[in-house]
């Protein structure tokens, strides 16, 4: 069994597939594509906060505090028009004449301290992820509204501490129960699996592909066949092979994030991989990575079982590239809001692994759960190891 | 040495598979599985060199591949210095070298890791293994692409390389499916060289071919396999008296007239 694992340990390593995939993907591709997305991302946000806005405003001399505080605001830039009717307006705003019509009632008087409330009318594309035309205006009428408020309640008598006690008559004091480490666990928890686990599955996929429906295809299969060698062996022998590539995927890629995060942060005076480091512990730190094992050895078997039965390279590929798929919809039911790690759901494979992953961040695990998620996966994977040596015996598979 | 009684191994067919008009006439398709042997019997006495004739398809490779255990025969039962190899396919293969038809190399390991991964799996030791190759090495004159990747090897290299690798282990007997197509004059001429060695070793052989000549001039014994069953066993001179020129292709085409009357 050794054999055969250190000698296909040494053909993957000198193959460049695998060593993109194991190597060079983790530790230089991966973080070069994060570190661009976050560029680009930083870029059009930038630019975006930058942008000026046309606008156009409809009787704004009723409200000529609102009317200065839009002119002087940085972000926009008043221009003029004929138009007055609300749907002329927003043909106006979809043709690109103006990025924002503001329609102020013409009975509006701001100066007044009438006691009526006044609906104004913003026209604007609201389809963009980032509103921020909404943002800048909700600040604008926040503010103009605060200051109509305090003339308002000074006509009515109420003034000094009385207007805070109106305005806000309850000051909620919130006191959060839960650690620092708990609000990052809950944040950031269930997407380190959904990091970890599909490269646990990446760096499975292409080993098992290449180890046994390569080996098919290349015609080594049937040599080694007659070796004096088990077949029990052989399988096992590449089973673990398959498992060190999967594990090595996944270890390589932290620790390239965790080095690339701590030099980033480093250069940019944010600690933030310390911070985490030091809320994670280590023993919760090996308790993630002990996790994956179980759930690699799943992917191994699952992988290695699959690539058997097909007859080539090609065919296994296409049986492995829709499995890849299915490895996200219980990760993503793991991210989905008030998906909690109980008894029930600790026994569904991979989104278990992602629940409780998310709990180990937060240090919040139940210790009985963990036992029970570690139990069922460990049992699964020895069902399905068991599936590929009964698999790897069987002529039909092997030569077919 | 080694004994071959009734053999036979049948495959499923394909979900779905049709049949056409010559195969619904042949007698080894029966119901939805395709029985590739159907009754094969021969045997291989030390120092023996068998050649093992049949059109293609016939069933060589098969036979050849319950042989040297890679399957299964579904009856029969083959027996080697008089042990059951079907009950105990691990000491079998310990005794057997096989070189199938493809030469089965790791394209990324060297002619020297090839072979020694292969007498690591035999349990050879390291001193042993290193000792072997060498010989082996020089026996075939491979140790100026000892270090070379098999991706890289010629044809002839890699037919070499996949010789020493069936053999490393020294084995009792040595099967050869067809070790000489597609190889040049040169290469086939050094295969052929080596099994006149193993000949002369006392190391019985047995090798599927469809070159007459190498037969003539290789095999104490010839066996014809056609349709899944022998057709003939006996000695070289009983097969080319089957015609009265002596001519081994007629005769073997006596056979195959006589086995399909």
């Amino acid at each position: 069994m050794w054999q055969v694992y250190l000698k296909e340990l040494l053909e993957l390593s000198r193959d460049r597939k695998t060593l993109m995939f194991v190597i060079l993907l983790p530790i230089l591709i991966f973080p070069v594509i994060f570190g661009l997305l976050g560029l680009v991302a930083a870029n059009v946000t930038a630019n975006a906060q930058a942008e000026e806005h046309r606008y156009v405003i409809i009787n704004g001399d009723k409200a000529p505090v609102f009317a200065e505080k839009l002119f002087y605001h940085k972000n926009f830039k008043q221009v003029t028009t004929t138009l007055t009717e609300p749907e002329a307006l927003r043909q106006a705003v979809r043709a690109g004449e103006f990025d924002l019509a503001v329609i102020i009632p013409a009975d509006f008087d701001g100066a007044s301290a009438q006691l009526r409330q006044s609906q104004w009318t913003f026209i604007y594309n609201t389809a963009p992820v980032m509103d921020l035309i909404g943002n800048y205006l909700k600040d604008l009428v926040k503010e103009y509204s605060l200051q109509l408020q305090l003339v308002r309640l000074e006509t009515v008598g109420i003034t000094g501490p009385q207007v805070d006690a109106v305005l806000e008559p309850v000051k909620i004091n919130k006191i959060s129960s839960a650690e620092n480490r708990e609000n990052l666990g809950e944040k950031l928890g269930g997407w380190i699996a959904y990091l970890l686990v599909p490269l646990c599955f990446m760096g499975c996929s292409y080993p098992a592909i290449d180890i046994a429906a390569g080996e098919k295809e290349r015609g080594t299969l049937e040599t080694l066949l007659i070796c004096p060698i088990s077949r029990t062996n052989l399988v096992l022998g590449k089973f673990l092979t398959v498992l060190t590539t999967g594990l090595a995927t996944a270890l390589i890629t932290v620790l390239s994030f965790g080095g690339w995060g701590y030099l980033i942060g480093s250069l940019a005076g944010v600690d933030i991989v310390a911070k985490a480091m030091a809320a994670l512990g280590l023993v919760d730190l090996m308790l993630i990575l002990a996790m994956l094992i179980p759930l690699t050895m799943i992917f191994a078997s699952a992988l290695l079982s699959l690539s058997i039965y097909a007859r080539s390279f090609k065919e296994a590929q296409n049986y492995i590239g829709p499995m890849s798929i299915l490895v996200f919809v219980p990760l993503a039911l793991a991210l989905l809001p008030g998906v909690e790690l109980t008894w029930k759901t600790a026994l569904i494979p991979m989104t278990n692994i992602s629940l409780c992953i998310k709990e180990l961040v937060k240090g919040t695990i139940d210790m009985g759960i963990l036992s029970l998620v570690i139990a069922s996966t460990v049992l699964l994977a020895g069902v399905l190891i068991a599936f590929c040596v009964h698999w790897f015996q069987r002529e039909k598979v092997l030569f077919r | 040495m080694i004994e071959i009684r009734q053999l036979a191994k049948a495959f499923a067919l394909e979900k779905g598979q049709k049949l056409s008009e010559a195969e619904l006439q042949d007698v080894r398709y029966t119901g939805r599985s395709f029985c590739s042997v159907r009754d094969v019997s021969f045997s291989c006495k030390q120092g023996d060199v068998i050649g093992l004739l049949g059109p293609n398809g016939a069933g060589k490779t098969t036979t050849l591949r319950m042989l040297s255990t890679a399957l299964k025969p579904d009856a029969g039962s083959i027996w080697l210095d008089g042990q059951d190899v079907l009950r105990d396919p691990l000491l079998a293969r310990r005794k057997i070298g096989f070189l199938s038809s493809s030469t089965g190399l790791y394209g990324r390991l060297t002619a020297f890791e090839n072979v020694a991964y292969f007498a690591r799996l035999h349990g050879m030791s390291e001193v042993a293994l290193r000792q072997r190759i060498d010989e082996l090495f020089t026996m075939l004159d491979m140790h100026s692409f000892a270090s070379r990747r098999a991706e890289l090897m010629s044809s002839g290299m890699k037919q070499k390389t996949a010789i020493a690798r069936a053999v490393v282990h020294s084995p009792a007997l040595v099967v050869l499916d067809e070790p000489t197509t597609g190889l040049d004059i040169m290469t086939t001429q050094t295969v052929l060289d080596f099994i006149r060695g193993l000949k002369a070793a006392g190391t019985p052989v047995i090798f599927s071919t469809h070159h007459l000549d190498e037969v003539s001039s290789l095999c104490d014994r010839v066996v014809v396999i056609h349709q899944g069953s022998s057709a003939f066993d006996g000695s070289l001179t009983t097969f080319s008296q089957l015609s009265p020129q002596g001519d081994l292709r007629q005769a073997f085409m006596a056979v195959i007239k006589q086995e399909s009357a």
